[in-house]
Parts: structure tokens; sequence; C-alpha cells
């Protein structure tokens, strides 16, 4: 399935995923496929992504707020109320101790499990290629998932960009712009 | 950092959910960061009873709380 998807592609494929495990859900859900298109941080997805204020940290914390905090989670809102910055305390653990320094034994116990693509994510993917063909490209990109997320519409990630005031019509014109220009 | 600001805004207000909250994330982060270093130390040789003077507790304690888990998880390898 992934053969002609872009190496950016699969990298976030491969983010989302890291994403869903760190979340502790033991699903790849639409939700992880965004935010990993945000924190890919370069390619049509992200760029326009950042155009409409699409954070990587927001959608996290978006998707926290909905489906709920793992168990015994680290909570980088509440540490915030505290000046502390969790990302900044996991990345210098992470730099002595190396990735995965800070999770929990749980999360250590899960690291090496397969995760799942859950049923909206897979017809993600589909929408992808079929964006690719309709487009006449040869390759997926991320601006292709970005169009296929937003087509199929319904899943937790096209939820979460409506309730942050993305005006989805826009995004996807603007991601249309960015990878076929003369389709736009 | 606009969130981080509005949140510490919220902090301030005195609300006590806010500030359970943190007290639980602050604790849960310790405990994190106390067993890496519990057995960044162990892997390093030092003794429980090295560990427990600079963690300021007993030897009983630290080594109830971090001994038997480790070797339950076969850390001694």
């Amino acid at each position: 399935m992934f053969e002609r998807f872009t190496d950016e592609a699969r990298t976030t494929v491969r983010l989302a995923q890291e994403e869903a495990r760190r979340l502790r859900h033991p699903y790849i859900g639409t939700e992880h496929l965004l935010i990993a298109m945000a924190v890919v941080g370069h390619g049509p997805a992200a760029e326009a992504l950042r155009e409409h204020d699409v954070t990587a940290d927001d959608l996290r914390r978006r998707v926290i707020a909905t489906v709920g905090p793992p168990e015994d989670a680290l909570d980088p809102d509440a540490l915030a109320t505290l000046g502390i910055d969790l990302e900044i305390v996991r990345q210098v653990t992470e730099a002595s101790f190396g990735p995965g320094a800070l999770d929990s034994r749980s999360q250590k116990a899960a690291k090496s499990g397969h995760i799942p693509f859950a049923k909206r994510s897979k017809k993600v993917l589909e929408l992808s290629l079929r964006e690719s063909l309709r487009l006449g490209h040869k390759d997926i990109g991320t601006g292709h998932m970005l169009l296929g997320l937003l087509r199929e519409g319904e899943g937790l990630a096209a939820q979460i960009l409506v309730a942050r005031g993305v005006n989805l019509t826009d995004l996807r014109d603007d991601v249309t712009r960015r990878i076929a220009p003369e389709a736009a | 950092m606009n969130d981080g600001v509005q949140l510490a805004r919220e902090a301030s207000s005195r609300d006590p959910a806010v500030g359970l909250r943190a007290v639980r994330a602050l604790r849960e982060l310790a405990e994190r960061l106390e067993a890496l270093q519990v057995g960044n130390a162990r892997d390093q040789g030092w003794s429980w009873q090295e560990i427990a003077v600079c963690l300021g507790v007993s030897r009983q304690a630290v080594h109830k709380k971090h001994g038997s888990g480790r070797r339950i998880l076969g850390k001694e390898r």
C-alpha cells in the first residue's frame, strides 16, 4: 500500500504511529495522522496547517481533551501552570538517557507492540491515493494525505480542525494550491 | 508560548482544580525522573545506601520502591 508514498509521507505515517504510542492509544486514528502532518514540519500538509495556525501541540491538547489523557500520563498543561515546559524536560532527559527515557514502565512495555490503523485512518490512506490519481500525480505525498483526511471528513481530526475554527474548504484549497497549482 | 502564559494566569486564579492537577503532574514527573536516576545510579554501581543519602530518604525506602520492581523486570541484566 505504501509503495507510492513519498519519503515525507512515509515519515508522517511512522510519526502517526509514534503519536498513538505516546498518547498510549491502541490504534492510529485520523487525529494521529493529523498531528504527524504538523510534526513533520515541512512539505505541503505541514505548510498548509501552519498557514492556518494549526500546531502539533495544540492538536495534542485537543485530542487529549476529547478522548481523555492516558491513566498515568505526564500532564504538560498542568506542568505549564508551574512554568515547567515538559518538552524541554523530555529533550534534556532524552539527550542523556536516550529516546523514551521519561516514559513510564507501562509505556516502555507498550513500546514494541504493533499499533493498527483505525478504520477511518485506512480510509484516509485510500483516499490519499485517490486524490493523487485525481490530480494526475505519480506519488502520494503529505498534501494528498491531508486532502484524503479532509475528504473523509468525519474522523476526530476533522472534528478537531472544525472546533479549532479552521475552514476545511479553505484548507483544502490551500493544500491543493501547493501541490497542484493548475487544479486550484 | 501563549498557551503557557494563559495557563499560568489560570493557575493564579486560585482554582483548586488547577492547582491540585499541577501538583499531581509534578509528582508524576518527579516519579519518572526518580526511577530514571535511580536506575542509572544502580547501573553505575551505586549502592542503595548512596542513592538513599542523595535522595534524602532511608535505604529501606529507596530499595523497597525501586529494588523489587526492577528485579521483576529483569533489570539486573
